[in-house]
């Protein structure tokens, strides 16, 4: 089936009621609404490192059994402390770092929470030296998920660099009725793509500045073709990844009408609406936490050419 | 001694406290933030986000950036004003929670109508003077880098509360001491010490400061050995009971600063990290104080065995 000109979405997927309140609660640059709880509430635990692999280039894969991980939404992260604890706590670098949760799943010693990153600094190398048994500080699931696409509509995801890790369990959900699009520099610097290409009926295109895989060019060239030859109604949009390509997926989804929901990768010193150092421009003026109004907001909310 | 034996408590100027453990204002939202992670009746107490009388928007972005063992902040004070305050933050914390509020503004007398409205508020037990905001009618510097402004800012506050009055002092001062004996000498019930040390830090490849607003607040373990510092200056200097904030991580940490003459803590940065490291810093005290034999958290205060001449 085409994702994209394809029937309504499967009947066994309605949003759970829970899930539906929460959403419509949320306004994309509003403050948080107190009265709402979230999903899962967060916890903060000691992870227990089980693998760190090579996933190509400088990427990375941490699996941490976390115990009593309450589960998490496409879209959410936690905040992982900056590699192995010791005895002596770490003060250099000293901030937690936010990951998106790629996935995880229950087993019978807690939830084995899975994150892909690439090293670019001190904190996330620690992290990509952290040795089997040795333990992460977890705060988590953090922020709002991606929304439900329409009733009946079919999705567009795009992502590129380490974005991609936050599509995973959006692609889980929205598949069949989604298509992926994923962009990197580089064939290497591409992660995950064996787990997307894994799930059932997502249809994956790939573009790499260099041509090393999938089309030569920028995923953002990719995406405007597949609006410009997709049925109307226009399928909503979702993306995550470098600053520039999330403003340019939302000015292309605007110029055909297309919803557009971005997740944002702001640094942020507490990842709960307490440090407020990851404020975003919002349209309307002002700024919106990205931490708990966001990561996810509707991309025609966001001043992207303010943007950090 | 088992640590459940020891007396935790302490009175910090009038408020008195079920533990010397407190979260430090900017560090800890309105509470409620943490809920998820600790008990909030565990704590000492905790001081609420900076309050001014209008809502407050925050610096441009980027407004953090990670230093050495620390880190640089430029948030400018964002915070929903006092009456959103009033109405639906306080209202949302049990009772058992001992909340001090922390006042600012950008004039004295914004300073003392904000206290005013605080003053016989149900669930306040408290106020801090944020006295490291810049004054605008004095040419930007800090309320609290200038011995005048600073005393009369602290007349003005006192004479708009019946509250327990704490001021908090800057650490970008040539003497503290002197600063100390200044909100002595005009009314402060205690001291809390220090604030964000002012700092800077570069990006070379834009050759602009890393935040937005170019100047910003160094927190953290960095900051640690200057507190302690300042601290132990100030309580040498006045007779007012002491709340001691830099950088504190741990248990050992909060016990320095107690040795110091502190006669409480604040938690701030470390928050960030693990923010159920109060509870733990909590229960670390007690252990300590049963291990040397302390009965009273009381008896640690000031402890520290000084050199000569130091």
């Amino acid at each position: 089936m085409d994702p994209l000109n394809g029937a309504g979405r499967p009947a066994n997927h309605p949003p759970p009621p829970e899930l539906s309140r929460f959403l419509l609660a949320q306004s994309p640059a509003g403050p948080r609404d107190m009265a709402t709880p979230p999903l899962h509430p967060p916890i903060r635990a000691d992870g227990t490192v089980v693998e760190v692999r090579h996933e190509g280039g400088s990427n990375r894969r941490i699996s941490l059994l976390v115990p009593g991980w309450p589960g998490s939404e496409p879209g959410q992260f936690a905040m992982l402390s900056p590699g192995a604890r010791s005895a002596v706590p770490r003060t250099d670098p000293l901030l937690p770092r936010p990951m998106a949760v790629f996935r995880s799943q229950a087993t019978d010693d807690g939830h084995l929470v899975e994150f892909l990153f690439k090293v670019t600094g001190r904190g996330t190398a620690l992290m990509a030296e952290a040795l089997t048994g040795q333990v992460v500080g977890v705060v988590g699931p953090l922020g709002r998920p991606f929304p439900r696409v329409p009733e009946a509509g079919a999705c567009v995801l795009v992502g590129g660099g380490t974005g991609i890790a936050s599509l995973y369990a959006l692609a889980i959900r929205e598949a069949p009725t989604a298509m992926l699009l994923l962009g990197a520099g580089s064939r290497d610097d591409l992660m995950g793509v064996e787990d997307f290409e894994a799930v059932d009926d997502l249809e994956i295109r790939i573009a790499t500045e260099d041509g090393s895989r999938g089309e030569q060019g920028l995923v953002t060239q990719l995406l405007e073709r597949v609006l410009d030859e997709a049925q109307s109604p226009p399928p909503t949009v979702f993306s995550c990844g470098p600053t520039p390509m999330m403003a340019r997926v939302a000015e292309i989804a605007a110029a055909r009408g297309a919803t557009c929901w971005a997740s944002l990768e702001n640094n942020m010193a507490c990842g709960f609406g307490v440090c407020l150092g990851c404020a975003a421009p919002i349209r309307a003026g002002g700024y919106a936490l990205v931490c708990n109004t966001g990561p996810v907001f509707e991309a025609s909310t966001v001043t992207w050419e303010a943007m950090p | 001694m088992t640590p459940d034996q020891v007396d935790m408590t302490v009175d910090l100027g009038g408020i008195e406290l079920r533990n010397p453990v407190l979260t430090a204002s900017g560090t800890f939202g309105y509470g409620t933030e943490f809920s998820p992670f600790l008990e909030l009746e565990s704590l000492g107490g905790f001081v609420a986000k900076s309050l001014t009388l209008e809502p407050r928007t925050g610096n441009p972005p980027p407004r953090i950036a990670e230093a050495p063992s620390g880190m640089l902040n430029a948030i400018s004070l964002e915070n929903v004003g006092v009456e959103a305050f009033i109405r639906e933050r306080l209202p949302a914390l049990s009772d058992e929670v001992t909340v001090i509020a922390s006042v600012f503004g950008t004039e004295i007398e914004l300073y003392g109508r904000v206290t005013e409205r605080l003053d016989g508020v149900s669930g306040v037990a408290g106020i801090e003077v944020n006295a490291s905001c810049p004054h605008v009618k004095a040419g930007g510097i800090e309320f609290g880098q200038d011995p005048k402004a600073l005393a009369a800012l602290v007349r003005t506050v006192r004479q708009s509360t019946r509250l327990p009055m704490l001021v908090k002092l800057s650490p970008n001062v040539t003497s503290i001491a002197e600063m100390a004996r200044v909100a002595e000498a005009e009314g402060a019930d205690g001291l809390c010490l220090i604030n964000a040390v002012q700092a800077l830090d570069v990006d070379v490849d834009t050759r602009r400061p890393v935040l937005a607003n170019g100047l910003g607040g160094l927190s953290g373990p960095a900051i640690r050995p200057i507190a302690l510092r300042m601290v132990w200056q100030a309580a040498s200097a006045v007779d007012l009971p002491i709340c001691g904030i830099g950088g504190i991580a741990s248990a050992e940490d909060a016990v320095k600063f107690l040795l110091c003459g502190a006669t409480a803590v604040q938690v701030g940065t470390a928050n960030y990290l693990d923010p159920g490291v109060a509870g733990q810093i909590v229960t670390g005290i007690a252990e300590y104080a049963a291990r040397h034999g302390f009965a009273r958290i009381a008896d640690l205060v000031g402890a520290l065995e000084t050199p000569q001449g130091g």
